[in-house]
């Protein structure tokens, strides 16, 4: 899931200031489920942003809607209808989301209402962690289903270093030592042996060495 | 003899002023259900007896609060918001009032981002050892939000000739 919070008020108030008719515009998908861009969330957004605008004694009209997903065209494009009624969306989706909106109604500005934060896995209700950095060659399997990218603060792929105390990281306290949760799960598998291998620098050119990437499916084209 | 009447008048006439003031906030008021004496008939008795300046929402937990809740009753015609939560340790669903809590300190931070006051919004925890009934808490929160001054995000009808009343604009309406 992708994880995402919101901006300061005072940003989002500065960002909307030159426009009259602002539609604020929630995603159903990740940024629900983080809290962040839901169909609550837009409504505590857009009431908020009313309330600022009347004490500020400006007419602004601002309304809400909340899309399924805002990075599938086939639900951006049920804005078609309402879309003529306003000079500027302000987006709760991710930043896919709000580049999703923005390519197909390139006429309007489209601003971000979220920083989007990481790809992460919801540990708790209200907590979530970043797990997965998507480099696109995944190696979890050699390491017990641990990430010591996205986990190990140093990004160790031949770890332990010299600065895990009592399964923590030295950097703080409060995070897990990655290579103290590898060693720890490929001890229960009896798979200690695959640390004896020595694995090469990262090929990160997988990631975005060549650029933005993409994944193109013909099966699933139409 | 004069001296001692003086400074009673002048705290009556404070009294009577911040009485007067009070009446014209509105209070919305979230409660749980589980607060003695907050049914129905007491729930539409307490809303005639206060008139426009208060609106009552019994909610089944205060864990169902939520800040879309409070932000719409200031938005819309709440100079403040506030929610009655059980005792600590006796919510029947064990943790609706710790969560309760949050989410009013929550909303406390987003309109304090705009400047409202943070006093606009709370919660109030019932006595576990003497719970008090609806009325009494509602007159005890009527009388604490009765010292804030009127909310700047009301648009308040202007009184005179020639002034039309402003009709409530379309910004609220959702798009679907």
């Amino acid at each position: 899931m992708i994880t995402a919070e919101r901006k300061p008020i005072d940003e989002i108030m500065a960002m909307i200031a030159p426009y009259k008719r602002v539609l604020v515009l929630g995603c159903g998908s990740c940024v629900a489920e983080c809290a962040a861009g839901g169909e609550k969330e837009t409504g505590m957004l857009a009431s908020t942003l009313r309330m600022a605008n009347k004490m500020e004694g400006k007419e602004v009209l601002i309304q809400e809607k909340t899309l399924d997903r805002q990075c599938v065209k086939d639900f951006v494009i049920l804005l078609d209808d309402v879309i003529g009624q306003y000079d500027a969306v302000l987006s709760l989706g991710c930043g896919a989301g709000v580049q999703a909106v923005a390519e197909m109604f390139s006429e309007l500005p489209i601003l971000p209402a979220l920083n989007t934060e990481f790809l992460g896995e919801t540990r708790e209700q209200g907590y979530w962690v970043e797990n997965c950095l998507g480099c696109g060659d995944c190696m979890l399997h050699f390491f017990g289903g641990v990430c010591p990218l996205a986990r190990c603060s140093k990004q160790l792929l031949n770890g332990p270093c010299g600065g895990s105390r009592d399964g923590k990281c030295e950097i703080n306290p409060e995070v897990p030592c990655a290579w103290q949760a590898i060693i720890d799960r490929l001890e229960r598998f009896e798979a200690l042996d695959r640390l004896e291998q020595i694995y090469p620098p990262k090929d990160w050119s997988r990631k975005q060495g060549g650029g933005p990437r993409k994944i193109m499916r013909e099966d699933q084209q139409r | 003899m004069e001296s001692r009447v003086i400074p009673d008048t002048k705290a009556q006439a404070g009294k009577q002023t911040r009485m007067t003031q009070a009446r014209k906030r509105t209070l919305a008021l979230f409660y749980c259900q589980n607060t003695p004496e907050s049914g129905e008939a007491q729930r539409q008795a307490l809303e005639k007896r206060y008139a426009s300046r208060l609106k009552l929402f019994p909610i089944p937990c205060s864990g169902r609060l939520d800040p879309l809740h409070l932000l719409k009753a200031l938005e819309e015609f709440a100079d403040a918001a506030y929610v009655i939560a059980c005792p600590e340790g006796a919510c029947r669903y064990f943790e609706g009032n710790l969560r309760a809590t949050k989410r009013v300190d929550r909303t406390a931070q987003t309109i304090a981002q705009i400047g409202l006051e943070k006093e606009r919004v709370g919660i109030v925890a019932n006595s576990k050892e003497n719970p008090k009934p609806l009325a009494k808490l509602a007159e005890e929160i009527l009388d604490r939000t009765g010292e804030l001054r009127p909310s700047p995000v009301l648009e308040r009808p202007r009184r005179g000739k020639g002034t039309k009343e402003k009709k409530d604009d379309h910004s609220r309406k959702k798009t679907h």
